[in-house]
């Protein structure tokens, strides 16, 4: 830079301009200062909150999930009153709902083919496979 | 704020950031009390002596420097140019948003109680220097401020600015020139008086 132009400042004049933006370099207010401190305050308690542990299942969930889970399990409490209803539904009882279709006048009991009639054809198959 | 951090002030800005990466609280007052005046300075001169807004880039910068601090890498990089990078960006930021406007809206200091001579002439002198660094293009301002305000090496700006060392140079060397062409026509308000 030439020291002779006389429209610019001389380095002597430009180092002098730069010391007094130093000087009058404005310092962080007390409020800034906490603010800064609040952000790293937050952020370190956010980092160091553990995650919430996996809570150990109890020992019915661990039934259930030995059995295969809760789909499996609605699976077999239906099964479960199926068979209490037929349990429930005696025979006697039973022929009273078919209404005597089901049970051969004078037949103490059901064959298998009175509850299952394909049975009777599968049966009726038998016979003629043997023959 | 004066705070007695004296127990700290032998370690390093990277290990205070690594020490408070690991959960040690006290570490962000320290590093905090040593470089958010250093941010705020930088940032204050870039934005033309906005203080408002320059402090709003420093608890940005800052809290950006929380962030980065479990994952610092140690012998990376400088704590100081990190942070410098980080704060010249910002700034860039709100210079683009706020382009257009014009000289006339960067705040006088808001507490010129009458002084000295020399006091008045000093931030007359700061004033002027903020006008005409706001004049610069962003590079040659954040390579000037550095290397004559902040005192920092031309290495180290290379790696703030992301650039070669001869750029830096002519980077500085541009922006004194345009300095003194733009701070010479007012040689007389600001106490330069010819022989």
């Amino acid at each position: 830079m030439s020291k002779t132009e006389p429209d610019k400042l001389d380095d002597t004049a430009l180092d002098a301009m730069f010391a007094a933006a130093r000087a009058e370099t404005p310092e962080p207010s007390a409020g800034l200062m906490a603010r800064i401190l609040a952000d790293a305050e937050n952020l370190q308690a956010a980092r160091d909150r553990p995650p919430r542990p996996m809570a150990r299942p109890g020992p019915w969930a661990r039934f259930v999930d030995g059995l295969g889970g809760w789909t499996t399990l609605a699976g077999l409490v239906t099964a479960t009153l199926a068979g209490v209803w037929f349990g429930f539904v005696s025979p006697e009882r039973l022929d009273t709902l078919s209404g005597g279709l089901l049970l051969a006048d004078g037949a103490a009991s059901y064959a298998l083919e009175d509850i299952l009639p394909a049975d009777d054809g599968l049966a009726a198959f038998y016979e003629e496979g043997g023959q | 704020m004066k705070m007695a951090f004296d127990a700290r002030s032998e370690q390093s800005d990277e290990a205070l950031l690594v020490a408070f990466g690991n959960g040690d609280r006290t570490a962000a007052r320290a590093l905090t009390v040593r470089l958010a005046p250093r941010v705020m300075g930088f940032a204050a001169r870039m934005l033309g002596g906005d203080r408002h807004e320059a402090e709003d880039v420093t608890q940005e910068a800052m809290l950006r420097l929380w962030r980065v601090a479990p994952e610092w890498r140690p012998g990376e990089a400088k704590v100081s140019t990190w942070l410098y990078r980080v704060t010249s960006n910002l700034c860039t930021d709100r210079l683009r948003r706020r382009r257009g406007v014009g000289l006339d809206t960067i705040p006088e200091p808001e507490d010129e109680r009458p002084g000295a001579l020399a006091e008045m002439m000093q931030a007359a002198r700061a004033r002027a220097l903020d006008e005409a660094l706001a004049a610069l293009p962003e590079r040659q301002r954040v390579a000037v401020v550095l290397r004559h305000i902040e005192g920092r090496t031309n290495p180290e700006i290379a790696e703030v600015l992301q650039i070669s060392v001869e750029a830096v140079e002519s980077l500085i060397a541009r922006g004194k020139r345009a300095l003194a062409a733009s701070l010479g026509q007012r040689r007389e308000e600001l106490g330069y008086v010819e022989d």
